[in-house]
């Protein structure tokens, strides 16, 4: 094959110059205030046949007995008075329908997935099952079989039993520390199932999310579907809450790995600390180039990943960092990371690293803001907590503005190795 | 359907452009026909390790990483059995820095010993984290030498062993970088919205001056018809026995990929799926059970796979399952039925299709399949599938002596 000569002017030694994000527009979706109380946001224009709704209920695992809240979300779609579950799934595969329901803290999302023309048969469906929903003995004994079989499954992995007992000790004295042992699920009560859907789907509706380009009259039926049940949610008391400090391991033999967590209460979106701790946050572990990753991994070679994460609920965070290193470098990794922290505490990071993280972020940015679906989805996790696409603007200018000296502060204020909850398995 | 533009160097590099208006995002892949298949049997996990080294600087970047994240992008990469794919999506006006790295790593690679030290220990802590210190995690490393007796998909991308990742040497490392890395062998997609002529400008920049070499052509064993089952009992500290039927299938192109496909989704569905049914409810032998197939471009496999209820054995599972697969032989598959599982695949398809990056690796793989344009026909293969195919295609399928079995039985307390 011919090659081609050498450009001599051409000096790939320089890199391409760089142009910054400037501008991010953020579209709100339409929002209708259905008259049972709860939210319909809509979204439409997405050029392709694809289409989603996301019922959201205030029904998480804090709402209730942990037990309940998740073995009453795994057989939400299991049989109706009129239906048993295996024709509940083939009415929905005829559709060609996909759902999801995905429990957290505080709330259960049930999500339909269909193609535009379908999603609204499938939704009849859908609605009809996850609202009439029985909850057969049958099906109940089988599901607490296959959980506590997958439980045993989980418990002799390092970074479920690291996980636990770091959500045990954070929460500690709230409810957000209860969880499910396995001598539980012996226990498990259908009457406790059907009342936490009582309480917490038939009157837990708090928003519905629609995407898709479906028709003024779908739009309508949905409407009409979503009013058949009262919002009634009881407005959530504030929590007592003595997280724990200091550390714990768990020692499990011929484990050749440790499962870390290392973490402290922090706090959500609200906060005048959350932009610029964010941007911390990131130069700490939130990024392939972050100091964690570029010591840990890349310059000692004692992990395949380590990352911190700021995580959210509804009224407060925590702060968190997780990965799973050799045993044999487990403690070389607790005084690295302490070293880090340190290192954020008393050297101002430089400008190449501060630019380098504000154009990351901005990019990243971005890219989650790139579609009606990762809209949707970052409209929804300001929604939650009570702000609106404003937060986005506020969050940019922040992270413009914030400088070394401010970091630093906040490095100070938030990462010191005395306060933090160390935690880990293996 | 996705449109796409496709032009190729002088240098050989195949160049794919698709076209989305709507975005503020650039999407650069870039694909090298060069999987785990490709490696010596005395040393795999080479095509892996590799992809981690290709972040470790080129010839006039110390770091990959650090300029892509400065321009607001994010980079990663993944190996298969065949292939290394790396990608890159950054903000649309920062498309040229992309290119500047992707092209300067395909030019020439310049890690350091210490990154070769570096990687290898990354590698083998993520060898640890993903197949040994998870129950069932060694499974595939068990189960491909089983299936596999000829193919070099008899080992997993991680490598056969931890040995050949820890003896890597830095000239084996050069070697594996000009025998694969070249124009010849990759496929670059760009995807956001540019035109074609600034997009086939900016290539011909960057990577233009990259010299062409000669493709080495692939001579890999295919794997022989098998004759008898094969079977591997294995003992582990797992909560529960867990199973493994493997069955020979075709190649990623052939109609069998198909077939299988839809065969998978039609026995494995969770609820309606005849293993649940018949052996999770109704028999009560397994508390999970389910179908796939592995989709790799050479002879794939066709996968059931579950665990063992306590108090029942991997023997009653076995004796349930045969009969059971003999008797849906025996069974056409009603036409509505087909046309919901063929339904379920295209909603699937129009969901993944939405993601930008998606498009970019799916267009690219095609393109390696030997035209890009194969992605819009996919759909197509699936609609043209009788009932009868699939009832002929389960006989031929599900044949005992075609069979690989590897069992994990949980060790006594």
């Amino acid at each position: 094959m011919k090659q081609q000569p050498k450009r001599a002017v051409i000096d790939k030694n320089i890199a391409p110059s760089l142009r910054p994000v400037e501008h991010i527009s953020f579209v709100a979706p339409h929002t209708y205030h259905l008259k049972n109380g709860a939210l319909l946001y809509f979204r439409q224009g997405l050029q392709n046949e694809t289409s989603k709704i996301e019922l959201h209920f205030a029904a998480g695992s804090v709402c209730g007995d942990p037990l309940s809240a998740s073995l009453c979300a795994g057989l939400l779609i299991n049989g109706t008075k009129q239906k048993t579950a295996k024709q509940i799934q083939k009415a929905l595969d005829a559709v060609g329908a996909y759902y999801d329901v995905s429990l957290s803290q505080e709330t259960t999302v049930v999500t339909l997935y269909a193609l535009k023309d379908q999603l609204l048969k499938a939704y009849q469906v859908f609605h009809d099952s996850l609202f009439g929903a029985t909850f057969p003995q049958k099906e109940l004994i089988e599901l607490v079989h296959e959980r506590s079989q997958k439980f045993k499954v989980q418990q002799q992995k390092v970074s479920f039993l690291a996980q636990r007992l770091f959500q045990r000790s954070l929460f500690a004295g709230s409810i957000y520390a209860q969880q499910i042992q396995l001598e539980d699920f012996r226990h498990a009560d259908r009457s406790a199932i059907m009342a936490f859907h009582q309480q917490h789907y038939l009157k837990g509706l708090k928003k519905v999310f629609l995407i898709g380009d479906i028709s003024v009259l779908h739009l309508d039926t949905f409407q009409c579907l979503l009013n058949d049940y009262q919002s009634e949610i009881p407005k959530r008391t504030a929590f007592e809450w003595k997280p724990e400090a200091g550390s714990t391991h768990i020692e499990q033999e011929e484990a050749l790995q440790s499962a870390v967590r290392i973490g402290r209460p922090l706090f959500n979106k609200t906060h005048p600390d959350f932009c610029a701790f964010s941007v911390l946050n990131t130069i700490l572990g939130d990024y392939f180039g972050s100091r964690l990753m570029s010591n840990i991994r890349e310059d000692k070679g004692y992990t395949y990943g380590i990352g911190s994460h700021i995580v959210e609920n509804s009224k407060f965070g925590y702060f968190v960092i997780g990965t799973e290193v050799g045993v044999q470098t487990r403690t070389a990794t607790f005084l690295e990371i302490q070293k880090e922290f340190e290192r954020l505490q008393n050297e101002a990071i430089s400008d190449a690293e501060l630019e380098l993280v504000k154009s990351y972020l901005m990019g990243q940015l971005l890219k989650s803001a790139d579609g009606p679906y990762a809209m949707l989805d970052l409209f929804a996790n300001v929604e939650t907590i009570g702000l609106d696409l404003s937060f986005y603007d506020h969050y940019i200018a922040e992270i413009k503005a914030v400088d070394a000296k401010k970091l630093q502060e906040l490095a100070k204020q938030y990462l010191n190795w005395d306060q933090m909850l160390i935690i880990s398995a293996g | 359907m996705i449109h796409f533009e496709r032009f190729t160097l002088e240098n050989g590099l195949r160049v794919l452009f698709h076209k989305e208006p709507s975005t503020p995002l650039a999407v650069v892949n870039v694909l090298y026909d060069v999987g785990a298949r490709d490696e010596n049997p005395k040393q795999t996990g080479f095509a892996h390790l590799f992809e981690h080294l290709m972040f470790g600087g080129s010839v006039h970047i110390p770091d990959f990483d650090a300029p892509l994240q400065a321009a607001g992008g994010q980079s990663n990469a993944f190996t298969s059995n065949d292939i290394t794919n790396y990608y890159n999506v950054l903000p649309a006006q920062n498309l040229d820095t992309a290119l500047w790295l992707e092209s300067d790593r395909m030019r020439s690679l310049a890690f350091t010993p210490k990154s070769l030290e570096v990687q290898r220990q990354v590698v083998i802590e993520e060898f640890k984290q993903r197949y040994l210190n998870q129950p069932y995690g060694d499974a595939w490393l068990q189960l491909r030498p089983l299936a596999y007796q000829k193919h070099p998909y008899r080992w997993a991308t991680i490598g056969k062993n931890i040995k050949h990742i820890a003896d890597a040497t830095m000239d084996d490392v050069r070697a594996f970088f000009q025998k694969h890395y070249h124009p010849n062998n990759a496929i670059i997609c760009i995807v956001g919205n540019f035109e074609l002529a600034e997009i086939q400008q900016k290539v011909a920049y960057f990577f233009g001056d990259i010299p062409a070499q000669i493709k080495v052509e692939r001579k890999l064993p295919q794997e022989p018809i098998q004759k008898r089952l094969r079977q591997k009992v294995i003992v582990r500290k797992v909560p529960a026995d867990s199973f493994y039927y493997t069955f020979q299938m075709g190649k990623r192109l052939d109609n069998d990929y198909y077939l299988a496909d839809l065969l998978s989704d039609h026995i494995g569905n969770e609820k309606t799926g005849l293993l649940f049914t018949e052996l999770q409810r109704k028999k009560r032998l397994v508390s999970e059970i389910t179908a796939y197939i592995t989709g790799s471009i050479d002879n794939g496999l066709f996968v059931i796979t579950g665990k063992i209820n306590p108090k029942r054995s991997l023997m009653e599972l076995d004796d349930a399952l045969w009969p059971l697969l003999e008797k849906y032989k025996g069974k056409k598959m009603s036409r509505p039925a087909l046309q919901q599982l063929i339904l379920k695949l295209q909603t699937a398809k129009a969901f993944q299709d939405q993601g930008l990056l998606n498009r970019a690796m799916n267009l690219s793989f095609f393109e390696l399949l030997g035209d890009a344009a194969l992605i819009n026909k996919e759909s197509e293969r699936f609609t043209s599938i009788q009932t009868t195919d699939l009832q002929t295609y389960a006989q031929q399928l599900f044949d005992k002596n075609r069979c690989a079995l590897l069992q994990i039985q949980a060790q006594l307390p």
